[in-house]
């Protein structure tokens, strides 16, 4: 047996497919490249997959990772990126498949690039105050439905923007996660400008030393 | 339209995958390169109406044509109703996301009445009249078909025409004839008069139904059509079109997984089940076809699911040969089959044995009524010790949980017909107790689901009268109150959407009105509990001065003429009479294999009535 990740892209109409979807969707798609995959064991058999991050409803990823298992340890990785590219749907796009580098759990950080229509001057400015700011107390239900408060500036670790594109690298993983629509709310908030038009694209994920996750 | 903005509006809604499109499986054709584009509308939503066979069937078969494409249009849930008529988005086709008013059909799955609100919600959406005397162009027609098209009288006055039976052969006759008056650029008149010519279309506008002082029919007159129009079957279900893709979703949806069908119609004859009467008669498909058919499906899609689908799949002949070869593939891909609707009075040990490796979960059987005298009445050939026999086996097995459905207020039904539901419940649980090999430290439970019975069209109990809520309520609370252990839990369905329900599957053309001012009261969504109002349909039948008692109440002398008397679905009027008359006796009638009962069905020179007996 072996693990193997699946790196791809995941666009266009299937941006609409949560993340508990994309199980099901993947397993049909790997059930049907007739890829070697390995299956649990036990009383509900299904197909061996882990997602490196979830994904929100209505972003983009193009950097997408699942690691599976394979039951053949000498089959051919390119072969099974083939087979993936045979059965994908317009709006995925598988890039390659690999052996794991590093292990999931050392994943730290994600890059998000936000698209607006426009930044203007004005925009460009509040949102460059807002990141340069000191503190942004933000609240979140935890569990059992307790809000908690927590800042969400040190959980931002850079910002740019260049044209009418905003890139955020946050942090991301196991222990920590920070959703851009949850910064992009409170900025709104804070300012009281009235959200614009953006969509959103995960770009890459990095590991705790800031190296791409692979 | 913008699709930065429509994916913006899409994420402010629930379950956006609802209306994104792009499923595996989904077809993309270039506009420009087809002649006909045909929206096929469930008026449901999309979980429910992705689930549908005829659907997937139609579709399928509709795109293998070059010059056809097909797309899917659902019912949109409020929410994102609320945001398409916010921001003026027509109702649109999921794979183009052009609005459906420049198609040139949009055709509707009719498959419960409760959903007929929801057509006209859809037709207006659109940005169409909903009448179809104000729709003046030969394109968008309307057209409908499915079960509910065999009464389509109330629901004549918003739709074109209707295909009577299985579309797949009269659907193409019909686009070709559209392609050619299309492009001789003829007027929805003429088309609609050649069309009636076609055999399985009904076109409403060419028939006048009169009626008499007392409400019933007087007449029904046609005018440049023939005076019945007769269902359409198809003959050869081994050599018909069935598909080898299908869309599959990304959201979960109701039957997520691949549905094989195994063959059409029933010979059983249950007298209250419309589908038993109106799907005859029984073509079966070889258990090669099937298999080969499901194998294909399953490498296809990637599902890991099969469900052999007829309406008693125990009566197909093949079965034993059929699991056989689905267990040759299946098991090494990690495939699982699934056994809807099996029957117990043909529930062999070794069937048992073979499903045993199959599945274990779910053991459901209908009795439908809880006395022998009622089941003799509605034909429902099962005994009392045939149940509790199946249950012995089945617990033996392994089953711990038993689903029974039965029906209240089918016709001659006493209290003691409704604590023998009761009874029978009782029975099943003291049966798991006494057997010494039951599942250890297990305890059993009964649940008993019970659904209320609404005469329909075609059936021996289309004369009958529905009983009133007040008595169906009353009915519910004494078998309730027959219930004594916690082992059986009792279930029922809201008696007001019966009601309606009876008053639409027999209604005739009279209750249009009625359905126009409901849905202009806001009526959608009526087979939702959380959306069904039956308030707002009461002041729609008072605003119409129409008694909804009428249809629902009403008992019907056998030679009263029917709203759906000049249609003809094989079966003839007579054999009902005489099953009804039977009924009344409670005396049984054998089902097709044991003895032909001469209903009619043969008219279609196929099927089990030409089997050897
Ligand atoms: S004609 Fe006879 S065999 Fe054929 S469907 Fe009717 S009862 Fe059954």
């Amino acid at each position: 047996m072996k693990t193997v990740r699946i790196f791809y892209e995941k666009r266009g109409r299937l941006k609409f497919v949560s993340h508990l979807d994309m199980t099901r969707f993947m397993s049909r798609l790997l059930a049907k490249s007739k890829i070697p995959v390995w299956y649990t064991e036990g009383f509900n058999q299904h197909i061996y997959m882990n997602f490196a991050l979830p994904l929100s409803l209505g972003f983009e990823g193009l950097y997408e990772i699942l690691e599976i298992r394979l039951t053949d340890d000498g089959y051919d990785l390119n072969k099974c990126l083939e087979a993936l590219k045979g059965v994908a749907p317009p709006d995925i796009d598988f890039i390659s498949v690999d052996e794991p580098v590093t292990a999931m759990k050392d994943i730290g950080f994600a890059t998000f690039r936000l698209d607006f229509d426009e930044i203007d001057q004005g925009l460009a400015k509040s949102l460059t105050d807002f990141f340069e700011s000191d503190s942004v107390i933000c609240q979140k239900a935890g569990k059992k439905g307790k809000i908690k408060e927590f800042d969400i500036i040190p959980k931002i670790c850079s910002y740019e923007i260049n044209g009418n594109r905003l890139i955020l690298v946050v942090v991301a993983g196991n222990e920590d996660n920070l959703n851009p629509t949850l910064i992009m709310n409170a900025f709104f908030e804070k300012t009281g400008i009235s959200p614009p038009f953006y969509t959103v694209s995960r770009v890459a994920i990095m590991d705790k030393q800031g190296n791409l996750f692979r | 339209m913008d699709t930065k903005k429509f994916e913006a509006l899409l994420l402010s809604v629930q379950k956006p995958g609802r209306y994104s499109g792009g499923e595996i499986g989904s077809v993309i054709k270039d506009k420009q390169e087809v002649d006909v584009r045909f929206a096929f509308c469930f008026p449901d939503t999309y979980e429910i109406g992705m689930s549908h066979l005829g659907m997937k069937i139609l579709y399928s078969q509709f795109n293998s044509r070059d010059d056809i494409w097909c797309e899917r249009v659902f019912a949109p849930w409020q929410d994102f109703e609320e945001v398409m008529r916010r921001e003026n988005i027509p109702l649109f086709a999921l794979e183009s996301r052009d609005p459906i008013k420049e198609f040139d059909f949009i055709g509707f799955t009719l498959q419960y009445e409760m959903s007929y609100t929801n057509v006209l919600n859809m037709l207006d959406l659109a940005g169409l009249p909903v009448r179809s005397a104000d729709r003046q162009s030969l394109s968008p027609l309307v057209v409908a078909g499915g079960p509910c098209a065999c009464n389509p009288e109330p629901i004549a006055d918003f739709i074109d025409l209707f295909f009577l039976g299985e579309g797949e052969e009269v659907d193409l006759e019909l686009i070709d004839l559209y392609k050619k008056f299309k492009a001789e650029g003829k007027s929805k008149k003429e088309f609609l008069i050649e069309a009636a010519k076609i055999e399985g279309v009904y076109v409403p506008s060419l028939y006048e139904l009169s009626y008499n002082d007392d409400g019933t029919v007087a007449q029904i007159t046609s005018n440049n059509a023939p005076a019945t129009v007769k269902k359409r079957i198809i003959k050869d279900l081994n050599s018909a079109f069935y598909p080898e893709q299908l869309v599959v979703p990304y959201i979960e949806i109701v039957h997520d997984r691949v549905v094989q069908e195994v063959f059409r119609g029933c010979i059983r004859g249950c007298r209250f089940c419309q589908a038993g009467f109106i799907y005859r008669p029984v073509r079966e498909k070889s258990s090669d076809t099937v298999n080969r058919q499901a194998k294909a499906l399953c490498e296809n899609t990637g599902y890991d699911e099969i469900s052999l689908s007829s309406l008693s799949t125990s009566d197909y002949r093949e079965i034993e040969p059929l699991l056989g070869k689905l267990l040759e593939w299946t098991q090494d891909s990690h495939i699982s089959i699934a056994l809807p609707s099996l029957r117990i009075d043909n529930f062999s040990d070794e069937l048992l044995e073979k499903i045993k490796h199959i599945r274990k979960s779910g053991l459901t059987f209908a009795p439908e009524a809880g006395t022998q005298r009622l089941r003799d009445v509605i034909n429902k050939n099962l005994t009392e010790d045939e149940i509790l026999t199946a249950c012995k086996t089945a617990f033996a097995g392994g089953y711990t949980a038993v689903k029974l459905y039965f029906m209240l207020g089918l016709p001659t039904e006493t209290d003691e017909d409704l604590k023998g539901i009761a009874d029978l419940g009782q029975k099943i649980v003291n049966l798991y107790y006494d057997m010494p090999n039951r599942p250890k430290g297990k305890s059993v439970s009964v649940s008993i689901s019970v659904s209320t019975f609404v005469p329909k069209p075609f059936t021996p109990f289309q004369f009958e009268p529905q009983i009133d809520e007040q008595e169906i309520r009353r009915r519910q609370e004494y078998l309730k109150s027959c219930i004594t252990t916690k082992k059986i839990s009792l279930s029922y369905h809201d008696s007001a959407t019966s009601f309606l329900e009876g008053v639409l599957a027999r209604g005739d053309r009279r209750l249009g009105a009625v359905l126009e001012a409901a849905f202009k009261r806001g009526c959608k969504f009526d087979s939702w509990n959380e959306c069904f109002c039956l308030e707002k349909w009461l002041d729609a039948f008072k605003e119409c001065e129409i008694s909804p008692e009428f249809y629902a109440n009403r008992l019907r002398s056998f030679d009263e003429i029917n709203p759906w008397d000049h249609l003809d679905y094989g079966v003839t009027k007579k054999f009902l009479v005489c099953e009804n008359r039977l009924a009344h006796e409670a005396k049984t009638t054998p089902n097709c294999r044991e003895k032909c009962s001469g209903c009619g069905a043969a008219c279609y020179g196929e099927g089990v009535c030409f089997e050897n007996r």
